[in-house]
């Protein structure tokens, strides 16, 4: 049992095989420790189930179950299920990757939506299957290259859009449904406890960037993802029973260009007439999301500025556990 | 076997990810360019946090340890820190000297003293010369380390040029009392009104003393010659013309008065000369105005901006590129001066030599004319003690050279103290922070910090007078603005490194945190984000 941190439990320890500067593990670690150790957690096939758990090793310090890649949501019913025959109240906290979401588990995912269990279910989108080697996911934005999706002479990396998964989720008519990301700590913790405090199927997206998919410096997987939420092309949003109930207004809003240029995956598009085009694209497909979200007018004092701010003496923020209810 | 087909798993933490790091990260407290750019070497940021967490009084030990006259500081320095400030690359410098000076007058309002670093009484007796800001700056030190300190000094009060030359609006007589009687509450004997050299010989004080501190600063004016009236008759000098008006002595002075140089004296002088009633003061000046040196070293006008802004905002007139040919004399009266346009301020040998051109001769008239050209050190009575093969004796403040500001004369008195007391008890100098690395701007991750407006103080006192004009700050605002200090390379506890890292290695703990190199895989993130670049990477 890892008791080295006594302002966090550490639900996922170190010595995990992610790669240096995983986005993955930085929001997993983040959202484990804000559920706590006492929660039932039921991995999906992925990244995270991949290096969490290798060679008889388990970074977990919580229960946690994996199956297989299409079922975690059909497991996490049927865990659900039982415990709410027996009156346990312990969360059950499903985990995948956007493979596990958005493709391979969407199915099983509609289906425990459509029950409506009592479950939070965190998808930890990279935007490609990273695990087997980066190949396309339909969350894999436009324009970015893949070995599934290489540009070349006749391709500017993937042609298809990225999933709208949150509006397929949310037009269950269901609880909860979330976007945050990892640069924004105060934001992850206000929803995942948010989440916390609600009845039935609640789902969050965390959007987590991965510098060996995404092909940036190691050292800048939080700068990425401020880039994302700053441009607007990952809006950080809040939808209950498919109504938008909040936002994250952008303090400034800042071209494409900031983001894309630090990500090798679109490195094409700035040395070609096309993937100029492609570039003013992804512009107007961030622009129509600040629109459709109103990213920019939403009056709102939660913005992207006050989400970033840092104070003197930080108090931790995670819920700590007294020794007797550490497992 | 059995072990390969056991159900129970073991923990990650068996296997150390550290091995795969080429890079490591390491906190590393840096010297913020505020306390690098302070003459007094004033660790400003330490005493912004502290002041943060409300924590006044040490806020004020903290700030006192380098400089034990904060709230003469806060209103008289030229604050270089502000210029410093890396904040003023994202909206404007925190405002420093409003912050200091509000702790300096709180601390007199409430009384608080200055602590002895040690118990231990030394017996070597220190002679300090002059009771100046670096006299008063090395014999603090000094004592409050345990050593005796004696302070001679040839005038009646002490304080120095403070006391002499500083007019009362920039500094009012009881604030400059009131924190030399706390430095000399520290045990320090005052004997006021004795010259060494001439009330006391050298010989006895080298007797007396184990070391001894010259610090009789730059008190001769450089006088004009005009070599048909040597009774200068309607001329003085600027250091005269201050110390007669703060002992009250100049009651009004003419109509047009003009000023003769570029420093702050000149700017004092024209601004009390406004003060004494004289309707058209004009300052004449070879240099040019502030922003125009064209890249060379010594073309801008000495005084600060801030002295030349607010003596514009006193109704002083600044002729810049301007000289002084002659004196324009009818018999004995004075009638004004010749100016002629300044060529170039220095000689090819870089000497200040200003070069008048011929051909565009002005006249201005004046009633009174202020030389503020220079002072000189007046080492009379002295000789025998500052030969350089005598041990024991160190010189500094205005006396020691340029640039010459209280600021620098503090430090310099805190630099003696420090080299004394080597030298008294043969060990190493205890003045050691310039070894901490440097941090620029770039240095800092901005997306953390909002951008801010800085708060100024304001002034109620609108009359031309010499009730004191600086402005001071509320409560609310200096808390305000050390709150705006960046804290540039040290750590405020943001937890940001601890919240980003991927792999758990970063450990929190009650006021600081510390990295598990066993699974620290050298990313990199936790010093991109460190908001202050607190966090360095080196190679592994």
């Amino acid at each position: 049992m890892d008791k080295r941190d006594t302002f966090r439990p550490n639900v996922l320890t170190s010595g995990h095989r992610a790669c240096s500067g995983c986005g993955e593990a930085m929001a997993a670690r983040m959202v484990t420790d804000l559920i706590g150790p006492n929660a039932i957690y039921v991995n999906a096939t992925g990244c995270l189930q991949v290096f969490t758990t290798h060679n008889q090793q388990s970074a977990w310090q919580a229960p946690w179950i994996h199956s297989v890649f299409a079922n975690a949501a059909a497991v996490a019913s049927g865990v659900e299920a039982a415990l709410r025959a027996r009156g346990d109240p312990t969360p059950v906290v499903v985990q995948a990757g956007d493979g596990g979401t958005f493709d391979i588990g969407l199915q099983c995912l509609s289906g425990m939506i459509e029950r409506g269990h009592d479950v939070l279910f965190v998808c930890y989108d990279n935007e490609a299957y990273m695990n087997t080697g980066v190949q396309r996911s339909s969350s894999t934005p436009h324009g970015a290259r893949t070995t599934t999706s290489p540009p070349g002479r006749l391709s500017q990396g993937k042609h298809h859009f990225k999933k709208d998964v949150l509006s397929i989720i949310a037009a269950h008519h269901m609880p909860y449904a979330a976007t945050a990301t990892v640069a924004y700590f105060p934001d992850l913790k206000a929803k995942v406890e948010k989440a916390l405090s609600m009845q039935g199927l609640r789902f969050l997206q965390v959007l987590s960037p991965c510098p060996l998919g995404w092909d940036h410096e190691a050292a800048l997987s939080v700068s990425v993802s401020r880039l994302a939420v700053e441009t607007g092309l990952f809006p950080l949003v809040e939808l209950e029973y498919g109504s938008v109930t909040g936002v994250m207004r952008l303090a400034q809003q800042r071209p494409v260009e900031d983001y894309l240029k630090v990500q090798g995956r679109f490195k094409h598009l700035f040395n070609s007439k096309e993937g100029a085009v492609e570039v003013r694209h992804l512009q107007a497909l961030a622009d129509r999301r600040i629109q459709h979200y109103g990213l920019l007018d939403t009056p709102t004092e939660w913005d992207t500025l006050r989400a970033t701010q840092v104070q003197r003496h930080g108090r931790g923020g995670y819920p700590v556990m007294g020794e007797d209810t550490v497992q | 076997m059995s072990h390969l087909l056991s159900v129970d798993p073991g923990s990650t933490l068996a296997y150390h990810t550290g091995d795969w790091r080429i890079q490591r990260p390491v906190y590393h407290n840096k010297w913020p360019p505020c306390g690098q750019t302070c003459p007094a070497g004033e660790d400003i940021q330490a005493y912004l946090a502290l002041i943060n967490d409300q924590q006044w009084e040490a806020a004020w030990h903290q700030l006192t340890q380098a400089n034990p006259l904060p709230a003469v500081m806060g209103r008289i320095c030229y604050h270089p820190c502000e210029l410093g400030c890396n904040r003023k690359h994202l909206d404007s410098a925190v405002n420093i000297h409003a912050v200091e000076r509000y702790l300096g007058d709180l601390a007199l309002q409430r009384g608080w003293c200055h602590q002895p670093l040690s118990t231990q009484q030394q017996t070597q007796q220190v002679a300090v010369i002059g009771a100046g800001p670096a006299g008063l700056s090395c014999a603090f030190q000094l004592a409050r380390r345990g050593y005796p300190v004696t302070i001679f000094d040839a005038q009646a009060a002490p304080g120095g040029t403070m006391y002499n030359a500083i007019p009362e609006y920039r500094l009012p007589k009881s604030v400059l009392s009131q924190e030399i009687a706390a430095i000399l509450a520290l045990g320090i004997q005052l004997r006021l009104n004795t010259r060494v050299g001439l009330d006391v010989s050298v010989e006895a004080l080298r007797e007396e003393f184990s070391a001894i501190f010259v610090a009789i600063g730059a008190q001769q004016p450089r006088i004009y010659r005009d070599d048909k009236h040597p009774t200068q008759h309607s001329v003085m000098t600027g250091l005269d013309f201050l110390r007669r008006v703060n002992q009250g002595e100049m009651a009004s002075l003419p109509k047009q008065v003009a000023v003769v140089g570029g420093g702050n004296t000149a700017m004092d002088a024209a601004r009390c000369a406004r003060r004494l009633g004289a309707e058209k003061v004009t300052v004449i000046c070879p240099q040019q105005p502030h922003g125009h040196h064209h890249g060379q070293a010594g073309t801008e006008i000495p005084a600060s901006a801030q002295e030349v802004a607010e003596a514009e905002a006193d109704g002083v007139v600044i002729l810049y590129r301007h000289g002084v040919r002659r004196l324009v004399r009818s018999g004995e009266h004075l009638s004004g001066l010749e100016l002629a346009q300044v060529d170039q301020v220095h000689d090819r040998h870089g000497r200040f030599n200003p070069k008048l051109f011929d051909g565009t001769e002005t006249f201005l008239p004046a009633d009174r004319v202020i030389f503020a050209i220079g002072q000189e050190v007046d080492c009379n009575g002295l000789d025998a003690l500052l030969q350089p093969e005598v041990p024991g004796v160190w010189m500094g403040g205005d006396a020691a050279g340029k640039p010459r500001n209280v600021a620098t004369a503090v430090g310099s008195g805190h630099q003696v103290a420090a080299s004394m007391i080597a030298f008294l008890g043969n060990t190493t100098s205890f003045d050691e922070h310039h070894q901490k690395a440097e941090i620029t701007f770039k240095d800092l991750n901005i997306n953390y910090y909002p951008k801010l407006t800085r708060r100024e103080a304001v002034s109620e006192n609108q009359v031309l007078g010499f009730q004191t004009s600086v402005p001071s700050l509320s409560t609310d605002d200096a808390l305000f603005e050390a709150g705006r200090c960046l804290s540039c390379g040290v750590c405020f506890e943001c937890d940001n490194c601890w919240h980003f890292c991927p792999d758990a290695a970063v450990i929190k703990h009650a006021e600081k945190y510390s990295i598990d190199y066993d699974y620290c895989k050298g990313c990199g993130i936790c010093a991109q984000e460190c908001p202050c670049g607190h966090i360095d990477m080196i190679r592994d």
